[in-house]
């Protein structure tokens, strides 16, 4: 995803996590710049997996906004250094 | 009247055109006027805007959106809102115009309608329970009925419905501050004892929307235009009220959302040995490191360097909530029980000058 920056702009560690029958990915841990959008997260997700419906969930409990920051997120509901991101290819959490 | 009844009733009124390239019969057809619910969301009005339109609209599949002076509205962002963030003189009727077509997917997340809208709600409240509970097991319990319930209390903005199905929820509200304070000042041993224990602390979820702004004003139609997205900083940071001996006001609780306007104020109690401030800065050959520590502190907490200066003449212009200018003084766990939006969030909107 984002190449390594020389400046002191913040990275995100994001831990994606495949649920129900979604495959599952080779790579799974990621770095990404915390002013991007958590559309970002999603926009490569739906690349990697070549899914256009995909549903997309932080700590498997609920779906931010895509224009969320992720840094925001991190911060809100980040642990152990990482964003857990879930994603699965049908409603996993209604 | 309690506040939470003024806030469910606020409405914005709406005079909307129909976008210029859409209009295929003349004369073209007047704007619609339309009393749009603060707490709602401008898709959800698309069942009263398109009779009035539905005769002119060119052939084709219809997908609503709306533009304020060029800028496309973001949908998931509640009517009141909206109108408080980009009308800083309030006009009224608000004109904002309406499109079927050609949506703009680079600026606008994608909306099929009220199930987008519901979805975005219902995740807004999710994630709102998690800031405040640590999980949000309450919200996605829900039995179908009471969600459907929930969300329709919101389409139709009807307050007392709408508390029936979210009292289940038992989201946890503040200690209402003022109110203790009150009741501390009759009865004041009683408290300690006779009271079972209540959390002492409050997490309210908030959406900061920050209008920055480089030159000073004294009216609000100096406020220049707001003609992208990039000119409003969002930030979404919980408020954790602290239980001190002083009141926490809104003033505090914006100093835990943007401590880099308010660097200064703790500065102002670091000696610096006669050295002034804007010189030590200014010349950064000068060991000053006291100064250096607190620039890096700001390098880390600022994200979005167009937004967010470290300066001195830094200032919050404008604050409003619901539509209302609260001064800075106000307790903020009443502003955390009555002005909350119905997804359980603060939406606090804040104009600030910002040094060039």
């Amino acid at each position: 995803m984002a190449a390594e920056s020389p400046n002191s702009a913040r990275k995100v560690v994001v831990h994606l996590r495949a649920t129900g029958d979604a495959p599952i990915l080779k790579q799974a841990k990621f770095k990404i710049l915390g002013t991007d959008k958590f559309a970002k997260v999603i926009d490569f997700l739906r690349r990697q997996l070549h899914r256009d419906t995909l549903f997309v969930y932080v700590n498997s409990a609920f779906s931010p906004n895509p224009d969320e920051l992720v840094i925001d997120l991190y911060d809100n509901f980040g642990f152990d250094g990482k964003l857990v991101v879930n994603y699965a290819c049908s409603m996993a959490w209604g | 009247m309690e506040a939470p009844k003024y806030v469910w009733e606020g409405a914005i009124p709406l005079q909307i055109h129909l976008h210029e390239s859409q209009v295929t019969t003349l004369p073209p057809p007047p704007p619609a006027l339309i009393l749009a619910p603060r707490i709602g969301y401008l898709p959800l009005l698309a069942p009263l805007i398109k009779p009035y339109f539905s005769s002119t609209l060119p052939p084709g599949v219809d997908t609503i959106w709306f533009d304020c002076n060029g800028l496309p509205l973001k949908w998931y962002i509640p009517t009141g809102v909206l109108f408080d963030l980009l009308c800083p003189e309030p006009e009224r009727p608000w004109n904002i115009t309406v499109h079927f077509r050609g949506y703009p997917g680079n600026v606008l997340i994608p909306c099929e309608g009220e199930d987008s809208v519901k979805w975005s709600f219902i995740n807004s409240l999710k994630e709102a329970a998690y800031i405040m509970n640590g999980n949000c097991k309450n919200v996605m319990n829900m039995s179908q009925s009471d969600q459907l319930e929930l969300w329709h209390s919101v389409m139709n903005g009807n307050l007392e419905a709408y508390q029936r199905v979210s009292s289940k929820l038992k989201l946890a509200t503040v200690d209402d501050e003022y109110a203790s304070l009150c009741l501390q000042k009759s009865q004041q041993s009683v408290i300690e004892t006779d009271l079972p224990a209540q959390a002492k602390t409050g997490r309210v979820p908030v959406r900061l929307y920050v209008l920055s702004v480089s030159k000073d004003f004294d009216d609000l139609d100096e406020i220049p235009r707001v003609d992208s997205w990039e000119k409003i900083s969002y930030i979404n940071r919980p408020v954790e009220i602290r239980k001190e001996d002083k009141c926490f006001t809104l003033h505090d609780a914006l100093k835990i959302l943007l401590p880099e306007l308010f660097l200064d104020e703790s500065l102002m109690n670091v000696k610096l040995g006669g050295v002034d401030l804007e010189d030590a800065v200014r010349n950064s050959n000068e060991d000053v490191t006291s100064v250096k520590v607190v620039e890096d502190q700001g390098q880390n907490v600022c994200k979005q360097p167009e937004a967010c200066r470290i300066s001195s003449s830094a200032k919050i212009k404008l604050i409003r909530i619901q539509g209302i200018e609260p001064k800075l003084e106000i307790p903020f766990s009443w502003v955390a029980n009555n002005l909350l939006n119905p997804d359980y969030f603060l939406h606090v909107c804040v104009c600030v000058k910002v040094a060039q």
